[in-house]
């Protein structure tokens, strides 16, 4: 195996993953199924709620008792429960339907992430720290209904779950018209503070809770002058992305470590940014990580972070809709963080009021670019949320 | 032979660590939901399998089972099953019209 490898300078661990025939067949349905759950189930919901639940709370409009009495009167409801079932079930196939090819790649995946870990070809880094304390909350369960989630290791310099948590992803957003590419969010992020900070050149760019880096890559093509890390407190997605960071040559560096306190000194990054992080994580946790993302920014330092749109922006019926997984996908943070508002967030933290920013944003690559350029002149709204824009919040740091 | 540090021996988990939320009244029903959804997706993985030999077939006049696992469908290919998985869904999940109306067409 050693001298196989020595041959090529950057194995490609994603290459190592082949499922067969009827495996890649499985897969291929199983994104249709959730595509089933997730558009055509879920408007027969709406419409059903349309119809015959919101004239009986007095109205869309402003129903009686707002997203949680949607909640209550949808329970029942056949359209609610069989929405809520084949969307369960298909997440939950997303992993099962990855796990056994790699459970016969992982002897040469994690062959190929020690190799490329010790010699750096790329450049970057990977820093491991086996002594981090996990936070309790990081291991009570399997968000995502991922089995194992980013968390689990089964032998020494493990990747299971780093390769489970992205190719599951992938059967995940196989038929999702704006996640099919790793990667968008980050490229969105990157292009809209091109535009609204156009005299910020990172020296340094930070992405917490990063796992394998998807929504980091992107980073580096657009702050080529940047020094790109991503920190995560789980080893095993760490060693992933680090190995298909390298196979891809990007000079990144991983470190696991907490974003509550990280080893980074004060003012050390011009950039900061997440994606899809804050509403897994207990309210107390996300205060600490604005106040060290506060801490680590340097002034007129920018962070930015995608998140879910808090309660405010959202209609009752969204709220009920999106708050769906807060006990049915394993994330048990999630409505406690959407009732939050994220400015006030970002000033708790010792942002200035006035520097503090939330939005939509478009996504890049189906939105194009002349449609941007009217977008930052404000000529155009951004779509909404997950259906071709993303919400992002943030602030400068003067 | 069961090295705990053996990267081969590993067996992923397959069950999910977190409170199972229950859908419907009878939680029977639940777990009979997981059968048909999973027993859905094995029909529609045969029906693949098949499409692979018809055009195999169709191509070489014969087919051999290493040349139907090594078979890699192209664009074209997947496009046309992909509309074809998006209506046998639509087809085996038809909601009752009454509780809840079907699928919106688009």
């Amino acid at each position: 195996m050693a001298a196989r490898l020595e041959e090529s300078p950057a194995g490609n661990i994603e290459a190592l993953y082949r499922p067969t025939h009827d495996e890649r067949a499985r897969q291929r349905a199983v994104s249709m199924l959730r595509k089933h759950a997730i558009i055509d189930l879920r408007e027969a919901m709406r419409a059903d709620y349309e119809a015959r639940v919101a004239p009986a709370l007095g109205g869309q409009g402003q129903p009686r008792g707002g997203w949680k009495a949607i909640e209550a009167a949808m329970c029942p409801r056949p359209s609610y429960r069989f929405y809520s079932t084949v969307r369960y079930n298909a997440q939950e196939m997303c992993y099962l339907a990855v796990q056994p090819a790699i459970e016969r790649a992982l002897p040469a995946m994690i062959d190929v992430a020690r190799d490329l870990a010790r010699r750096c070809p790329a450049g970057g880094s990977l820093t491991l720290d086996p002594g981090l304390a996990m936070p309790r909350y990081s291991q009570a369960l399997d968000v995502h209904l991922t089995p194992g989630w980013v968390y689990r290791e089964y032998v020494p310099d493990d990747v299971a779950q780093g390769a489970v948590v992205s190719f599951g992803g992938k059967v995940f957003t196989g038929q999702h018209p704006y996640r099919r590419n790793r990667g968008a969010v980050a490229e969105s992020i990157g292009y809209w503070v091109r535009q609204r900070f156009p005299s910020l050149r990172p020296r340094r760019l930070l992405d917490i809770g990063t796992t394998s880096g998807g929504n980091l890559f992107p980073h580096v093509a657009t702050f080529p002058e940047a020094e790109a890390h991503g920190i995560d407190i789980s080893a095993p997605v760490l060693r992933f992305g680090h190995a298909i960071a390298q196979h891809a040559g990007l000079p990144v560096h991983f470190s696991q470590q907490n974003a509550e306190r990280t080893s980074f000194p004060d003012g050390h990054f011009d950039l900061i940014v997440s994606s899809f992080f804050f509403h897994e994580i207990p309210l107390r946790s996300t205060r600490a990580v604005l106040r060290e993302c506060h801490r680590l920014l340097a002034p007129g330092g920018v962070m930015v972070h995608m998140e879910l749109p808090d309660e405010a922006s959202m209609s009752d019926y969204g709220n009920f809709f999106w708050n769906w997984d807060t006990r049915n996908n394993n994330e048990p943070w999630y409505t406690a963080y959407r009732e939050q508002d994220p400015l006030a967030l970002c000033a708790g933290a010792g942002f200035g009021a006035a520097d503090c920013f939330k939005l939509l944003i478009p996504d890049l690559q189906s939105f194009g670019a002349d449609r941007y350029a009217r977008f930052m002149r404000g000529e155009i709204a951004a779509p909404p949320h997950g259906g071709g824009g993303w919400f992002v919040f943030g602030a400068q740091k003067r | 032979m069961n090295d705990p540090h053996d990267p081969s021996a590993v067996m992923l988990p397959r069950q999910t660590k977190g409170k199972r939320p229950q859908f419907f009244d009878d939680p029977a029903i639940d777990q009979v939901m997981t059968f048909v959804v999973e027993l859905a997706t094995e029909l529609a993985v045969v029906r693949t399998r098949l499409d692979t030999v018809e055009r195999l077939l169709d191509e070489h006049g014969s087919v051999t089972r290493a040349a139907i696992d090594a078979y890699e469908a192209g664009p074209g290919v997947e496009a046309e099953r992909d509309a074809w998985l998006a209506g046998y869904f639509r087809r085996v999940l038809r909601m009752h019209a009454g509780e809840a109306p079907g699928p919106i067409e688009s």
